[in-house]
């Protein structure tokens, strides 16, 4: 929203404030300022002038060339394309060494004829929107005047941001926003110059019914005999300064009411509009606007209807074609009206209709604007035109009242709260200079929230405490520790644990940590060839492309792949994230927190890859969870290989899975590419039983280095072989490791040769041959139970 | 007796001039002075010489033996010296300048701002919570205070799942829950992705970090946020910075603000990052709407309670100069690849 300070300056008065000091305060006590703009200063040496003579140019069929008097004495040459030029007009000129809005005005030949000087349009000097031509000043402006001294052209506009502003309704208009400037500086704020709408009391009401909860107050007046047809050139500036256009005397007064005082206001033709009713729809109605759109409005939208029932405009955000003002028009039924903020909201985005009017019933104005703001239009119009006549009474239909909110307050707590002493003269004098009333009463302020207030900004003590320290300045607040007791903090194992696998994957297996979205790509997957469906679905995924949540992550992992496939000769990315796998029996999404890894190599091998996922697997579970894992046989995730993939367990418990990818799927995604993929649900693995530990008691006496070479079937797995190994006790402290694999079909019958070592450690002697050879003899025995051999 | 010694010394010395390694001086101290040695057999020599020459003899050698040990020791040594002169002369010298494998893991930028700053907060006493993606409407909105009408949970901006849950809109949607499971005072924060349905540009993302805290007790006043905001913000961007409370608007706080810091970058002098305007709007935050307390379970009467958020993604882009939000979430290897692991 532009604010105008000229326009501010109407009602307080800011003497000797910079306009930095005022923007600085407004943006810490009121709302975010977005920008501030001096207009009117690059405007210089234009003045008043009259035309003495219009000339047709030689050379052209839309120039012509006048004589203009500037009131510097003989006779200005100035060459002009406006059609509107006519001996006796008086209009605004730049004189030579003059400047309109960067133009530097200087001698100029046009189609070959001397000008010296420009007469101004009225959008030329920003003044007004008009752009058919230049400005008609009244017969009586006086000739050589400058402009500065016919109206206020030199202003400062203020942007304020309208977001900063969502809830306070009352700083919707200039005067709102002139009763913050007086609270903050301390000045005071004058009344606004109205009418006494009491004066009409005695005529003839107006036919108003309101048929509807949502409409709070509806309030119509009628008039007659309208002869002046366009506004003043002040309320034109103004209108245009704040970034609206000049349309005609009834359009910008409301208009200009509307940025006055904040409230929306709608003049119908009373010769079409005679009475009103105020309707909730429960039909589609079709209407055609003032802009000659035709909009749909659905059922639940507020609807203003003439006396014969036809929708005349969609209220709170347009009026309608028929009944608009038109040139012809010189009676009037001016609307003030106040609606449901939601109602409005709703309807406004359904109809894909936004207005300067629905921006400020979405805030939920306050009702009580609604005579103020018709008291001042009569004011306004009466101003301009002497001879408007009132034909009804200040009509009006009061549906919803909101409470007057009364907040009992002491000095006690607000100083608590601010963490500032304040005493009961500070709060008083500040929410005072806000508009509220206060009581003290034996310590206990009682404060009364005006209307304008109240709408929904203010009800209760925390909003005092907001409204006192903005205004006592939140920078004059003192920062101040707390006194918390010291104790020790449990942090959740689950989040540190996410941490640890973090950084143990970037650091020690060179992976990179990717972030992706939560949904499923289905294009992607359909066109790789991985089924995933989803539990649970976007409703609206017109702006996010897709709609099923990934109840997996590593498909989004293998589509970041895919992207940078033909960057890299190697991708090892991993991501912990969320999956949505299932509902609950209340119907709620049981998120889990996953773990995926994606190894894809130009150079390793599949065997490669899959060994460097297992590594990663029993760093995080024996390091970092203090647990064991193990892998059990393939998955049946068609995503993986179905030979090649494995299942990590821990116990009973299914933990996560891992594997090379589905051969069709990985060329798919890149033919040179080998692909392992891991993904583990992080709560459960956390959830593992956790390894014990107890030390082994160390011997002096010296150990003996045995290697044994076993012959196993291919189809054993060697942890199989691992447990009965770790399993075999001799009475010695042993300690045993895989040395070496052979496999040689011809030599070992299509067997496999494992040789393991064992370091021999006796407790309380020395080894003796003898004992080696039992030793060894029971080994044997003990591997000969799951069909190994000793290779000859 | 006295030949003897000066023969065997005469061929010890010449044995010794023809050993080329230290290693074989311990043959020729066997071949004199072992068992069997030269000398050794001298001594057994010893019970025949008389009685009157025996000490005189037993002296000669001894001497003889010393003497033998010495020569034999001293050649050792030098070639000892010798050989490792010619062992370090030889010695390959090893480029240590050659590259070893380097690190090439990486950590998400969003990760290491995220961690950065939850480090500060635990050393300041505080639980680091993180709740869940997919909220319950109650949780997200209604436990917070956001009103029924509010435009917030439109559908155009909040992305609502077929099964009546949404995708969280902030981090707040947390709020109930750790407020109801800590028991007072609670300090406590919680990082987490938010979602937002809206079309994205380089300023906005639909899926997006924050990270929101909370502080309450007995008689929290702004006084206490303002220090514990300005005393966070130093701590993580490394000096003493300075901040300001604006007035904002939130539904779960009252008074709301918007905390800007004093643009660490410039030192408010003005730079691109401040937009030349000397402040950084960084920090939502506010006093915890007594409603939302006592939707927790918490009397605002006796207790209350701040309550501040921090945008992951904004702080990320700050630290790195990131320019474009949507580059967090684009697995864009070549920038991803550059945030090198940290703890």
């Amino acid at each position: 929203m532009i604010i105008s300070l000229n326009w501010i300056k109407e009602f307080v008065n800011l003497d000797g404030i910079t306009v930095n000091e005022l923007v600085k305060r407004f943006g810490l006590s009121t709302a975010e300022v977005e920008g501030v703009e001096y207009v009117g200063n690059d405007i210089d040496k234009v003045v008043v002038a009259e035309i003495l003579s219009v000339e047709n140019h030689p050379n052209s069929d839309h120039l012509h060339i006048l004589k203009v008097n500037d009131g510097t004495g003989a006779p200005v040459q100035v060459v002009c394309g406006a059609p509107n030029v006519r001996v006796g007009l008086k209009t605004y000129f730049a004189q030579l060494g003059g400047n309109v809005k960067g133009l530097k005005i200087k001698p100029a030949k046009l189609a070959g004829v001397e000008s010296f000087g420009m007469c101004c349009g009225g959008n030329e000097l920003g003044i007004e929107a008009d752009t058919s031509g230049i400005v008609e000043l009244p017969n009586d402006a006086p000739i050589g005047k400058n402009i500065k001294e016919m109206l206020p052209i030199e202003d400062v506009l203020i942007e304020i941001d309208n977001k900063s502003l969502t809830n306070r309704p009352d700083l919707w208009g200039h005067y709102g926003i002139a009763r913050e400037f007086a609270a903050i500086f301390k000045r005071d704020l004058k009344p606004l110059p109205k009418e006494d709408l009491a004066h009409y009391s005695n005529l003839k009401p107006l036919s108003i019914k309101n048929e509807t909860k949502n409409c709070f107050r509806y309030t119509g007046i009628s008039v007659e005999n309208i002869k002046a047809k366009v506004a003043s050139p002040i309320i034109k500036l103004r209108l245009n300064y704040c970034g609206m256009r000049d349309i005609n005397l009834l359009a910008d007064l409301t208009n200009y009411l509307m940025l006055e005082v904040g409230q929306p206001m709608h003049a119908f033709d009373n010769a079409i509009v005679k009475g009103i009713t105020v309707i909730e729809t429960n039909k589609n109605l079709n209407m055609e606007t003032l802009e000659h759109e035709t909009h749909t409005i659905e059922p639940g939208a507020i609807v203003i209807c003439d006396d014969k029932k036809e929708p005349v405009a969609i209220a709170g955000i347009k009026g309608g074609l028929k009944s608009g003002i038109t040139e012809q028009t010189n009676s009037l039924l001016i609307e003030s009206a106040c609606f449901d903020s939601a109602t409005i909201r709703k309807t406004s985005r359904k109809i894909g209709l936004i207005t300067d009017a629905s921006l400020r019933y979405e805030k939920s104005l306050d009702p009580e604007l609604c005579p103020i703001a018709t008291a001042r239009m009569l004011y306004l119009l009466k101003q301009i035109d002497n001879g408007v006549k009132v034909t009804s009474s200040f009509t009006d239909v009061y549906n919803y009242k909101y409470p007057t909110h009364k907040i009992e307050i002491t000095a006690d707590f607000i100083s608590r709260r601010g963490g500032v002493k304040l005493s009961d003269a500070e709060i008083c004098d500040i929410l005072t200079r806000l508009g509220f009333e206060v009581k003290v009463n034996n310590e206990k302020i009682t404060v009364i929230v005006p209307s304008f207030r109240g709408t929904k900004d203010v009800s209760i003590k925390e909003d005092l405490v907001e409204e006192i320290f903005r205004m006592y300045g939140y920078d004059n607040i003192k920062s101040s520790s707390m006194n918390m007791p010291l104790q020790p903090v449990d942090q959740i194992p689950i989040h540190t644990l996410e941490h640890q696998i973090k950084y143990t994957l970037a650091s020690m297996f060179n992976l990179n940590e990717v972030h992706s979205y939560v949904w499923n790509y289905t294009d992607f997957n359909n066109q790789v060839g991985i089924k995933q469906e989803s539990v649970v679905h976007l409703l609206d995924s017109s702006k996010s492309g897709q709609s099923g949540l990934r109840t997996a992550l590593a498909p989004t992992l293998l589509k970041t792949v895919f992207e940078n496939k033909n960057k890299f000769s190697d991708v090892n990315i991993f991501e912990i994230g969320r999956t949505f796998n299932e509902l609950n029996k209340d119907n709620l999404v049981n998120e889990k927190r996953k773990l995926a890894v994606v190894l894809a190599s130009d150079t390793k091998t599949d065997k490669e890859l899959y060994f460097n996922l297992k590594q990663m697997v029993e760093y995080i579970s024996n390091i970092l969870v203090r647990t064991t894992v193990y892998f059990d046989k393939a998955n049946d995730n068609k995503m993986y290989h179905p030979v090649n993939s494995c299942t990590i367990y821990n116990g009973e418990n299914l933990v996560g899975e891992m594997g090379i990818l589905h051969p069709t799927i990985a060329k798919n995604i890149d033919k040179r590419k080998h692909f392992a993929v891991l993904e583990i649900d992080l709560e459960k693995l956390l959830a593992c039983e956790k390894s014990t530990f107890k030390i082994t008691q160390t011997s002096k006496y010296q150990s003996v280095s045995i290697d044994y070479n076993f012959l196993a079937d291919k189809s054993m797995p060697y942890a199989v072989i691992e447990k009965t190994l770790t399993d075999f006790k001799a009475g010695y402290i042993l300690e045993h490791s895989l040395k070496d694999i052979y496999i040689n079909d011809e030599i070992l019958n299509g067997k496999i040769s494992y040789t393991i070592n064992f370091v021999v450690t006796p407790k309380n002697k020395t080894l003796e041959t003898s004992d080696i050879e039992k030793f060894s003899k029971r080994l044997i025995d003990h591997m000969a139970n799951i069909g190994l051999s000793l290779r000859a | 007796m006295k030949e003897k010694i000066k023969e065997i010394m005469e061929l010890v010395k010449q044995k010794l001039n023809s050993i080329k390694k230290s290693a074989e001086g311990q043959a020729l101290r066997v071949e004199f002075l072992g068992k069997s040695g030269k000398i050794t057999e001298l001594f057994r020599l010893m019970k025949e010489v008389p009685a009157d020459k025996k000490q005189e003899v037993g002296q000669i050698l001894n001497n003889a033996k010393q003497d033998i040990e010495e020569l034999i020791s001293n050649k050792e040594k030098t070639l000892q010296e010798e050989e490792l002169n010619a062992e370090l002369n030889s010695a390959e010298k090893i480029d240590i300048t050659l590259p070893t494998p380097n690190c090439t893991g990486s950590l998400h930028p969003r990760t290491i701002v995220q961690k950065r700053i939850e480090d500060v907060f635990m050393s300041m006493g505080f639980v680091v919570e993180d709740g869940n993606e997919v909220e319950t409407e109650y949780n997200n909105f209604t436990a917070v205070n956001v009103p029924e009408n509010h435009p917030a949970r439109d559908m155009q901006d909040t992305f609502w799942l077929d099964n009546g849950q949404v995708l969280k809109t902030h981090t707040s949607a947390a709020q109930n829950r750790i407020l109801k499971k800590h028991t007072l005072p609670i300090r406590a924060i919680f990082p987490g992705r938010c979602f937002r349905n809206e079309d994205l540009d380089a300023g906005h993302e639909n899926t997006f970090f924050q990270l929101e805290g909370v502080i309450v007790d007995k008689d929290v006043s702004v006084g206490n946020l303002i220090y514990f905001m300005k005393e966070m913000l130093s701590k993580i961007f490394k000096k003493e910075v300075e901040v300001r409370l604006r007035p904002g608007f939130f539904p779960f706080t009252e008074p709301s603000f918007e905390m800007d810091v004093r643009c660490p970058f410039c030192d408010g002098k003005g730079c691109p990052t401040c937009k030349q305007g000397g402040w950084i709007e960084l920090c939502p935050c506010g006093m915890i709407h007594p409603q939302v307390l006592r939707n927790g379970g918490i009397d605002p009467e006796k207790y209350s309670g701040c309550a501040f958020g921090l945008g992951l993604d904004r702080m990320a882009m700050l630290t790195f100069g990131i320019n474009d939000i949507r580059e967090l979430n684009s697995g864009n290897l070549k920038l991803l690849k550059q945030f090198k692991p940290e703890e």
